[in-house]
């Protein structure tokens, strides 16, 4: 039986319940890993990417799923893209930008 | 049988007869808010005018002390802040954008006609608030740009820079709704037939300027915010004694401030895409260019705000990669000026006053593009930093580019809005007086500003050998003052009764908006035009785009008047009802911020008070009538996705860069704290498990929505019920986290580490709260048999928005939490 079921008018189709069951499986083991990662010593120098993938990962399974943009059309998974991809540009820019001044400014006191 | 049509009326009355004033302060027509901010922004742009001659003023003659140090720094503050925030924008978006974009594509309304007016009334509020220093407190004084921490209360003690603060939070919010209004109307309702390769280039700009808007404003948002906090509630984001940096702010500021350039400066792209190929009666030049062009101004325009900061020492990679892009941006600007100059080039020019300020535009913006590459190059602009040279830069942008853009725009768009010409006689003095006042008043500042005179200087010295060019300068201005001056006489002679009337298509038009009578009546178009092609009107008239329709146009060929095929009776077409909760809750937040800034909480209160009884006054309306009209014509949406849902996906997009300041505000600051607790404070085991309630409250989401459009009434109600009561346990979760680490001696103002990181939290948590109270009303609407299989998209439309902040905690709970191990950024 497939778990597609019909959405509203038609125009879409969003995923059964049965999908959507899964798919908090996948969210809770993944939350599980992230601690388990976090509590883990002998990860700790990769823990930084690792985190990373696992919150990608989580945040790709919501995006994609329970808000649909797997489903729905591309003008909304562009409206949410293109913000999503300054806002990173942006997060990493200024993570850089201070890390560097950080690095070279006096120090304070 | 479909009912005959009835015949249209033979007198169709304008959108600006009837209705008196309640009519007025009622209004959610596009066109009368349009008239609104009209209003607005010309009083503003005297005051802003006025700021600026007394500057002149005092600039006169070395050791003048026409007006006080205090007066002078007030006055430069305030031209700047007006002309940006109440004049230039509201002019370019609130009045030009929302008179014309539905006007352009065919539609009757924005998508959202109430936030529209909300838009406009909280700007209004934002004007006046920015303003009350006139009357308690004094008025900013710290330049339009802020620098902390000059912001600082130690600094700048009294209420004026939090007039300012309050002012620009109202006056960006305001702004931040308008460009979802305007992204949503342009992606979702142009005419049948009318593809993003037909849109009016006019189009083009203002939809890519939203998603600016939408993108960069919150960066000013969240910088505000810290200052707010700074002021408001002892907290150091940028206080350096605290371990903090002033850097942050100009971050923060210039990711806005650039881009805000463009979101001034592409809509008059548009505008003078539609007037030269007017005049010049030829197609624009190189259409896809100047479309992909103001897309990658737009995108570039978010990674240049460094070159605002070479002074700063950001170091030679940030510098080489801010140098970089600036440079670049030059390219697609470039091929716009040679678009523009291709389209003139060969066509048959008619010389009026709108074409006249074209012409200007294009010389006098080429000419502070020239200079605005000079400041690309570190070097260099390390020499102009501060100086004149840079305000003689950014005029011949503003004023020069944008200005001269608007000005050509009201002699072009008048006669369709008002129904009456403008004076062409008049316009062209206007036009002469203002290029000779304009050069003579910006141009020697470029050789000031080498010479070393420093920009905000209150006076100079006899002995500098400034004076001759500030008189020049300030004589300039006079005359800028009296080119002003004619063009507020040629308005009042245009309504009055000596004023020629407008007919429908004056300069032989080639969009949309010449094909409906001028001005315009309600409901904009009888039937919904059909488009065949780019030029859409000059298509109908000729029968011909492009160069063939030039030639049947220079063959003499007589335009026809196209009548709608199928006419509907004007008493068939519903426009949404008027309302009074705009102007009411606008009034709220005004209260509000008042409240703030006085310090009296019973204000506060009241304001939000009179906040919440108009959110909901707006939501029965909303059940009501719905949003969108009722005409099966003019379909809400475009490939099947409702208004409502892009707007949300809009605003949701606009949320991705406030978090991500607040995030990164958070990771440079978590390990610069001088002293108390840091990352090791937190309890993980109690956030995982708040991490797991709200990840499961998202598919308890889901289950609700997928209840709702099977019509499930039962289960709809069980799982939304279980949403509500994760997110509060949620919450409760944050509630004892919060009190835990009070207790442990961690308060907001404790460091750096306590005071980034509560906020962020803090906005999560009020996101988290918002949610839970949307859900709440859903749930007691399903409990009450309101909700159910046809108003799904209701439950689609906040589920959205829970999932969105279960994202964000996401982000959070990694990099703020988890990651506390990892030394700081």
């Amino acid at each position: 039986m497939s778990d597609i079921a019909d959405a509203h008018d038609g125009q879409t189709h969003h995923p059964g319940a049965a999908t959507y069951v899964i798919i908090a499986a996948f969210l809770g083991v993944l939350t599980a890993m992230e601690v388990t990662v976090f509590y883990v010593h002998a990860l700790h120098p990769v823990l930084v990417p690792l985190l990373i993938v696992l919150a990608a990962a989580k945040f790709a399974l919501v995006a994609m799923f329970y808000m649909h943009l797997k489903y729905d059309q591309w003008l909304l998974t562009g409206v949410f893209i293109f913000p999503l991809i300054i806002a990173t540009l942006l997060l990493v820019s200024l993570i850089l930008l201070f890390a560097y001044l950080s690095n070279h400014m006096a120090p304070i006191g | 049988m479909a009912a005959q049509p009835k015949p249209l009326p033979a007198h169709q009355p304008s959108y600006l007869e009837g209705g008196g004033i309640l009519g007025w302060l009622t209004t959610i027509d596009h066109k009368r808010v349009a008239v609104m901010y009209l209003v607005s922004a010309l009083f503003f742009l005297a005051l802003g005018g006025f700021e600026a001659m007394a500057i002149r003023v005092q600039l006169w003659r070395p050791d003048n002390h026409v007006l006080s140090a205090a007066i002078y720094n007030a006055f430069f503050t305030m031209h700047g802040t007006t002309m940006v925030f109440l004049v230039v924008m509201p002019l370019l978006l609130g009045f030009f954008g929302n008179f014309l974009i539905p006007l352009q594509i065919g539609a009757r309304d924005v998508a959202f006609p109430r936030l529209n007016a909300l838009s406009f009334w909280l700007a209004i509020v934002a004007g006046i608030l920015l303003h009350l220093g006139w009357i308690r407190g004094g008025l900013p004084d710290a330049g339009w740009f802020g620098y902390a921490n000059l912001t600082e209360r130690y600094f700048t003690p009294g209420l004026a820079i939090d007039w300012w603060v309050i002012g620009l939070l109202v006056s960006g919010t305001s702004t931040v709704l308008t460009g979802l209004n305007f992204l949503t109307t342009i992606v979702a309702m142009r005419a049948p037939g009318m593809t993003y390769m037909r849109m009016p280039m006019f189009m083009w700009s203002l939809m890519v300027t939203s998603i600016l808007i939408l993108i960069a404003f919150p960066a000013l948002t969240i910088g505000l915010i810290f200052l707010l906090f700074d002021r408001f509630f002892d907290t150091h984001f940028y206080v350096a004694s605290a371990g903090a940096t002033p850097i942050l702010w100009q971050h923060l500021f210039w990711l806005f401030g650039h881009p805000e350039v463009y979101i001034m400066a592409l809509p008059a792209f548009g505008i003078i895409s539609e007037v030269i190929p007017t005049f010049s009666r030829k197609p624009l030049f190189g259409y896809p260019m100047m479309a992909y062009s103001i897309c990658l101004i737009a995108f570039l325009s978010y990674g240049v705000w460094g070159h605002h900061m070479f002074a700063t020492g950001m170091g030679p990679v940030a510098d080489s990669a801010f140098a970089v892009t600036s440079m670049l941006i030059a390219i697609p600007t470039g091929v716009k000026i040679f678009s523009w100059i291709a389209t003139i080039w060969g066509g048959s020019l008619r010389m009026t006053t709108a074409f006249y300020f074209a012409l200007g535009m294009l010389l006098e913006f080429t000419l502070g593009g020239l200079s605005g590459i000079m400041h690309a190059s570190a070097p260099i602009d390390l020499q102009q930093t501060d100086s004149y040279f840079v305000v003689a830069h950014f005029h011949y942008v503003l004023f020069g580019g944008v200005m001269f853009t608007i000005m050509a725009a009201f002699y072009y768009w008048w006669p369709k809005i008002t129904g009456r010409m403008l004076g062409e006689r008049l316009g062209k003095w206007h036009f002469w007086v203002t290029v000779i006042g304009f050069n003579l008043t910006f141009f020697p500042m470029h050789i000031l500003g080498m010479w070393g005179m420093p920009r905000r200087t209150y006076t100079y010295g006899a002995d500098m050998g400034w004076t001759n060019l500030n008189q020049l300068e300030t004589i300039g201005a006079f005359i800028l003052g009296v080119g002003f001056l004619l063009f507020y006489v040629n308005i009042f002679k245009s309504l009055s009764s000596r004023g020629e009337r407008a007919p429908a298509d004056p300069w032989d038009g080639r969009s949309l908006e010449w094909s409906t009578a001028s001005p315009p009546p309600a409901y904009n178009f009888a039937t919904i035009p059909q488009v065949r092609g780019r030029d859409a009107w000059w298509i109908l008239k000729y029968g011909r785009a492009g160069s063939r329709g030039v030639a049947a146009y220079m063959a003499g060929q007589a335009p026809v008047q196209p009548q709608p095929s199928q006419p509907v009776s004007v008493e068939d077409i519903h426009m949404p009802a008027p309302s009074i909760f705009p102007l009411v809750l606008s009034l709220g937040v005004g209260v509000i911020g008042l409240g703030l800034i006085i310090d009296w909480y019973r204000i506060i209160l009241f304001g939000a008070a009179v906040a919440v009884l108009s959110i909901v006054g707006m939501g029965f309306e909303y059940v009501d009538f719905g949003e969108q009209s009722h005409d099966p014509e003019h379909a809400p949406s475009s490939g099947g996705v409702d208004v409502r849902k892009i707007g949300l996906w809009s605003f949701i997009g606009s949320e991705c860069v406030f978090f991500a300041s607040l995030i990164s505000t958070f990771i440079v600051y978590k390990s610069r704290s001088l002293a108390g607790p840091g990352p090791k404070i937190f309890n993980i085991p109690l956030t995982s498990f708040s991490t797991f309630i709200l990840l499961m409250s998202s598919l308890l989401m889901v289950l609700a929505l997928a209840a709702t459009q099977r019509g499930d009434k039962r289960w709809e109600r069980i799982w939304l019920a279980g949403v509500v009561t994760f997110g509060l346990i949620f919450l409760g979760g944050q509630v004892y986290e919060f009190t835990s680490f009070y207790n442990e001696g961690m308060g907001l103002t404790t460091n750096l580490f306590s005071q980034s990181f509560f906020v962020l939290v803090g906005f999560h948590g009020a996101h988290v709260a918002i949610g839970v109270l949307w859900l709440s009303v859903l749930w007691v609407a399903a409990m009450t048999g309101k909700l159910g299989k046809s108003r799904a998209l209701s439950v689609e439309l906040a589920g959205l928005y829970w999932h969105f902040v279960d994202v964000v905690w996401i982000i959070i709970f990694t990099l703020v939490y988890l990651m506390q191990a990892v030394p700081g950024a």
